[in-house]
């Protein structure tokens, strides 16, 4: 499973990174976590809200940080 | 000795800050600020940002949408990109670029509370204006680069948020709202309009039906969320502000040691007013340009405009303090750069003079009707 987390490296993101790490752990499946910061790479997969999380190529968060039950619910 | 006094001066600036009719107007907005961001729908406002809209629609909304989606100032540049190169195009992109930052409720309420009514009502209200008036000229500056580009992508800007629909009527958001911001301003109206006993007992009357509403219309989620994004509101932006006007304090208390007949409350204000202090339009450009070159955190531009450079002590004419705030917020050297990258040099150039030279102008016309 590959886990991008979208976000120009703002607070928010890093927090949003941080709660995707845990929740991972937590579940303890195998994902691939990638952090996505360039600006033209995020808008073109169709996202405007940062932060966001996209699963396996699809976006599945946009605009707010997460909570841990959200990200693991998203995964299982 | 000096050492000691410099500091007070910093601890003197500070406890303007943290008096009473400060804080009552500024932890009702920050409440404010945080429901504005976990309770108003994004989706309702991104889907004007298409290209298909009309212009009349998506501009006005482009400037007024600060308030709405401008929450954190890292989610202002993939928006901008977005409107930009597949949405509404450069016009409304380059209003919501400026009025993001430019017209957020803390800042307005902040300016209105410290530096009067007069000078925050012009803040917000030519803000407004001014968000329309750049983006219509960068639209017309660039349109033939803006008639080449194919736009289709009307679909990304219906869609945007995850958000769920809420299924609150329209008039229990509207209430709730309203409540709020009726705390916020009967809070912080001054005891000579309204005396106290009243006015407690009417914000008393006003939080429990904020209270009433959460309990049967919002879901504990929703309350836990709006109180979790106001602390982390507050968390952000007082300590800097706090430590902000503390260094604004002791700039002054030191300056007073180097510019003569001057006092700590004014002395950098006694240095800098023949070039900034008046009202005519080398002040209003001097104090344009100081505005979109310096760094300012959120709120501290108003101890700058009112403590430093004299505001507040009748040292700084209108038309330059708001001039300051004008181009202040949306621009500084670290923004300029990022801009810059995003926009490429040209269209960044053309939109930070355009800032500086309408700023002038709206303090400049200030300066003449309100002195």
């Amino acid at each position: 499973m590959k886990i991008e987390i979208l976000g120009t490296g703002c607070p928010k993101c890093k927090a949003t990174e941080k709660i995707v790490k845990k929740a991972v752990e937590e579940l303890g499946i195998k994902a691939d976590i990638v952090k996505v910061e360039d600006l033209q790479e995020i808008v073109n997969r169709g996202v405007m809200m940062t932060p966001a999380i996209v699963v396996d190529g699809e976006v599945k968060i946009v605009g707010h940080v997460p909570s841990t039950d959200e990200i693991k619910k998203l995964l299982k | 000795m000096q050492i000691i006094e410099i500091f007070i001066e910093g601890l003197k600036a500070l406890q303007e800050y943290l008096s009473a009719h400060v804080l009552t107007c500024l932890i009702p907005a920050f409440f404010i600020a945080g429901a504005i961001a976990v309770f108003v729908s994004k989706k309702s406002v991104l889907k004007y940002f298409g290209a298909n809209t009309k212009k009349y629609i998506s501009y006005p909304v482009a400037a007024l949408s600060g308030t709405i989606l401008a929450v954190c100032s890292c989610t202002i540049l993939p928006l901008f990109t977005s409107i930009h190169k597949r949405g509404a195009g450069i016009g409304p992109a380059t209003a919501f670029l400026f009025s993001g930052p430019a017209i957020n409720i803390l800042a307005i309420v902040l300016t209105a509370q410290v530096l009067g009514y007069d000078i925050g009502l012009a803040r917000a209200v030519s803000a407004v204006l001014m968000a329309v008036v750049i983006g219509l000229l960068m639209a017309f500056i660039f349109r033939k680069e803006e008639a080449k580009k194919h736009k289709d992508d009307d679909k990304m800007f219906a869609g945007q948020t995850d958000e769920e629909g809420n299924k609150r009527p329209i008039w229990i958001a509207l209430l709730f709202f309203i409540s709020l911001v009726l705390i916020l301003v009967i809070g912080a109206a001054s005891s000579s309009y309204i005396p106290w006993v009243p006015k407690l007992a009417i914000v008393y009357v006003l939080t429990l039906i904020v209270s009433v509403i959460l309990i049967f219309y919002y879901t504990r989620d929703e309350v836990k969320n709006w109180g979790k994004e106001t602390w982390g509101l507050t968390k952000k932006i007082v300590p800097i502000l706090l430590i902000g006007v503390f260094i604004v304090g002791i700039i002054g208390g030191i300056a007073a040691y180097f510019i003569p007949g001057a006092d700590p409350t004014n002395a950098i204000g006694v240095a800098v007013a023949p070039y900034i202090g008046g009202n005519d339009i080398f002040s209003c450009l001097l104090a344009s340009i100081i505005g979109a070159i310096l760094y300012m955190p959120t709120l501290l531009e108003v101890a700058i405009v009112g403590n430093l450079f004299g505001y507040s002590t009748g040292l700084m004419g209108g038309g330059p303090a708001l001039a300051l705030l004008l181009a202040g917020p949306s621009l500084s050297l670290p923004s300029m750069v990022v801009i810059t990258k995003v926009m490429g040099w040209k269209k960044a150039a053309v939109y930070f003079v355009l800032v500086i030279i309408i700023a002038a102008l709206v303090g400049f016309v200030y300066g003449m009707i309100a002195g």
